[in-house]
């Protein structure tokens, strides 16, 4: 196993590095934050240098580099508390797509970045299809949708939404379908979140009719279960990369700040208890990064352990935000709890990653069924 | 990044495989005389080393006349693993094989080289590691253990403790003070000295789990004379030898940090259906959740170990090599204590088990020594502040 960046990789995260210096610097982040930015135009950046197709096979209009590709790229978004729609489109939307239908001329337009597209999975029992409470009955007009999606990414303003919903009276992985829905079509209502880089919104599907030639798995049709966990698994090493690229950030500047941060006539930063502190957060950083790693490498490999790494990588990452976060606003005294400081925009975007898709205690409790732990 | 080695590499594993298979030492020999003390060398793991030593599979990175066959480091890396996998020890005696033989081959001369690190190779003799003192554990450099040059002689006074392995082992690699004037890094020197010499007296140290086991010792010098020779280096360059076997022990420490973590991990999980099954229902979540984390952490450190190997053997510096003393000992202790807790009352028995020379309670005891020795992990929290961080002193 060798999980250190070959020249290529390197390359590309150096590149995509600059890339977002150069588009989402910490003043358009501020902007998004202060509710006075665009973050179209990061996106249409994106487009331009064909990171929507970064991942996807080369049948399919990509660049064919795989998903380790793809998981660099979503540190980097962390790292930069950059906006935009590249996780949900590239890390949900396109997956889900890919998983559930194959290579089809709407996964070769997502690849070209003509179309944004998000999955609407989650509802209030939580991240597994399992959970879907949501329903599809079939009309002479389409399939007919009812229930409410819950914290969305981007659905507010996604193209393309693939809506998970059930077969009436069905009940964990049987009878679930998948549906896509134009977003215009959608009733949207945007959440207040600590993070808006990463907008939420929930979806209400009353009276939303799916044309049967845009219902892309019908209920009941086997296999789907699988295939969204499959997706699933790509979207949740995607949120975890991002999450470990967000406090990364968090590490570094907390410890810049306590080499020049001076009381007592010394640097905080020469202080026993802080050093030991800030120890720990490299740890939990490199340990979370690490998982991270070995997860894209599972996915892009195809190997069976993904399910369990993906999960690993989910729940290193959560709680390396939980430390990183806490510490680095501690360490940071009272400048770190301003709105002046930016150290709150990765803060904010780590603590998101980790909520999304699941976090640290909901892929530990996966992890125990896996594990053989638990029923 | 990849998930496999590439297939010369395979070839390595293979060929290693088939020579195990044919050569390693069977359950029932090391059953009957199991070592004791990290200074014993029973007769069958004599034998053993000396057949790793003569076939090039001691030290593969060595060329062969010191044991080994050129190997890379990532074939070295495939090698200790499958060792560990088949059970195997790769010696009994780590600390001559792993920093003592490699210290005097460095800084030895060829005598010293021919009579002490050689016969360590070959399996012949033990060695053990004379450092920490009552008054000098973390602190090594304020060590006061006394060798005063005397004609052609050593004479050297004074007490080492935690001295793993000095109730067997047949000579010490000694860190003593030969200039009490100098600043405290600048005095020190390194001395063989034979264990049977005339006034050592060993005093094996009782430790809280397995107390009829002591590896660790209390080693006292009184007018020991050692012939000059024995000086290992230049007099008063000790300090520089000191890094330079802490260097050798952590080459590939992390590697057995993460196999010892690796087989903790694949004990307890067998046992832990059944052990969740007899706790109250409510607390199963609980206590799975535990482990949870504890199988993270053994992936985590695997993960962990190869990002920070990969990079050095690409020649870049490997800031994650730091962290794995820390992380490995740690994990270690976490895990030793769950899994001692998921035997409800049973948690606090000890003595050997069906599976185990010892209960995990002993073990989790046991893991103490992970986590002080070799750098406690506050020291190691302080070299990673520091060091890596670079955070002012």
């Amino acid at each position: 196993m060798d999980l250190e960046f070959s020249e290529d990789e390197a390359a590309l995260r150096d590149n995509v590095r600059a890339v977002l210096a150069g588009i989402c610097p910490p003043a358009a982040v501020r902007a998004v934050f202060e509710g006075k930015g665009d973050p179209s135009s990061v996106w249409s950046r994106m487009v331009e240098l064909d990171w929507p197709g970064l991942g996807l096979p080369e049948e399919a209009g990509g660049l064919g580099m795989g998903y380790v590709a793809v998981a660099l790229v979503a540190e980097e978004l962390g790292r930069a508390v950059a906006p935009g729609a590249f996780l949900a489109t590239v890390t949900q939307f396109a997956p889900a797509l890919r998983e559930l239908a194959g290579p089809t001329d709407l996964l070769t337009r997502v690849a070209a970045g003509e179309v944004t597209g998000t999955v609407a999975l989650a509802e209030e029992g939580g991240w597994e299809p399992a959970a879907v409470v949501a329903t599809a009955r079939e009309t002479a007009d389409g399939w007919l949708l009812a229930g409410t999606k819950r914290a969305v990414l981007d659905g507010g303003t996604a193209d393309e939404v693939l809506v998970i919903a059930r077969a009436e009276g069905t009940r964990g992985d049987e009878g679930l379908g998948a549906f896509l829905v134009e977003g215009r079509g959608l009733a949207a209502t945007p959440r207040p979140v600590i993070d808006p880089t990463l907008p939420l919104a929930d979806l209400a599907l009353e009276g939303v009719v799916v044309p049967a030639g845009r219902a892309l798995v019908p209920p009941g049709a086997p296999g789907l279960a699988e295939a969204l966990e499959r997706a699933g698994q790509e979207a949740t090493v995607a949120l975890a990369a991002s999450t470990v690229g967000a406090c990364r950030v968090v590490f570094e500047r907390t410890v810049d700040y306590a080499k020049v941060r001076e009381q007592y006539g010394r640097p905080i930063g020469s202080f026993q208890a802080l050093k030991h502190r800030m120890a720990d957060m490299f740890l939990a950083v490199e340990r979370a990064t690490a998982l991270c790693y070995f997860a894209a490498l599972t996915i892009a490999e195809e190997d069976p352990r993904r399910a369990q790494a993906a999960s690993m990588a989910k729940a290193a990452a959560g709680e390396c935000q939980e430390l990183v976060a806490r510490d680095g606003l501690q360490l940071h005294g009272g400048i770190g709890v301003t709105w002046e400081n930016d150290l709150h925009f990765p803060v904010k975007r780590a603590i998101t990653g980790d909520t999304l898709y699941g976090n640290a205690v909901h892929h530990r409790a996966r992890l125990a069924r896996m594990l053989g732990l638990a029923a | 990044m990849r998930l496999t080695f590439g297939p010369e590499v395979e070839a390595f594993r293979q060929e290693f495989l088939a020579w195990l298979a044919e050569n390693r030492p069977s359950e029932e020999e090391m059953a009957a005389e199991p070592a004791v003390s990290s200074g014993h060398v029973p007769d069958w793991a004599g034998r053993w080393t000396r057949r790793m030593f003569d076939a090039g599979w001691l030290v593969p990175g060595w060329p062969p006349e010191r044991g080994g066959r050129n190997a890379g480091p990532v074939e070295t890396l495939v090698y200790l693993e499958e060792l560990t996998k088949a059970g195997v020890p790769r010696t009994t005696n780590p600390q001559g094989l792993g920093i003592i033989a490699p210290s005097i081959l460095d800084y030895g001369n060829e005598a010293q080289i021919r009579d002490y690190a050689m016969p360590v190779l070959r399996g012949e003799r033990a060695a053990c590691l004379g450092m920490s003192e009552p008054g000098a554990g973390s602190d090594l450099a304020s060590l006061s253990t006394r060798a005063v040059l005397d004609g052609d002689s050593f004479v050297i006074t004074g007490q080492k403790v935690w001295t793993s392995g000095a109730n067997y082992a047949d000579f010490c690699f000694l860190f003593c003070r030969t200039d009490p004037q100098a600043p405290k890094h600048k005095g020190i020197s390194v001395v063989l000295v034979d264990m049977a010499t005339p006034g050592i007296t060993v005093r094996p140290i009782a430790q809280i789990a397995r107390p009829e086991y002591p590896d660790l010792n209390e080693v006292f010098f009184s007018d020991v004379v050692v012939p000059k020779e024995n000086l290992v280096g230049r007099l008063n360059d000790g300090w520089a030898m000191a890094n330079g076997s802490l260097a050798h022990e952590r080459g590939m420490v992390w590697l057995s940090g993460v196999l010892g973590l690796e087989r903790q991990m694949a004990a307890v999980l067998p046992e832990a259906p059944a052990a969740l099954a007899r706790l109250a229902p409510a607390e199963r979540a609980v206590v799975a959740d535990g482990l949870v984390q504890s199988a993270i952490d053994a992936v985590a450190a695997r993960c962990l170990g190869y990002r920070g190997f990969a990079k050095l053997v690409r020649g870049g510096s490997a800031p994650e090599q730091a962290l794995m003393k820390l992380f490995t000992s740690e994990s270690n202790r976490r895990l030793a204590l769950r899994a001692a807790e998921l035997g409800g009352d049973r948690a606090v028995d000890i003595g050997a088990t069906p599976d185990s020379d010892e209960t995990w309670m002993e073990r989790y005891f046991i893991t103490f020594g992970g986590t002080i020795s070799a750098g406690s992990s506050e020291i190691q929290r302080n070299i990673i502040a520091e060091r890596v961080l670079g955070l002012p002193r």
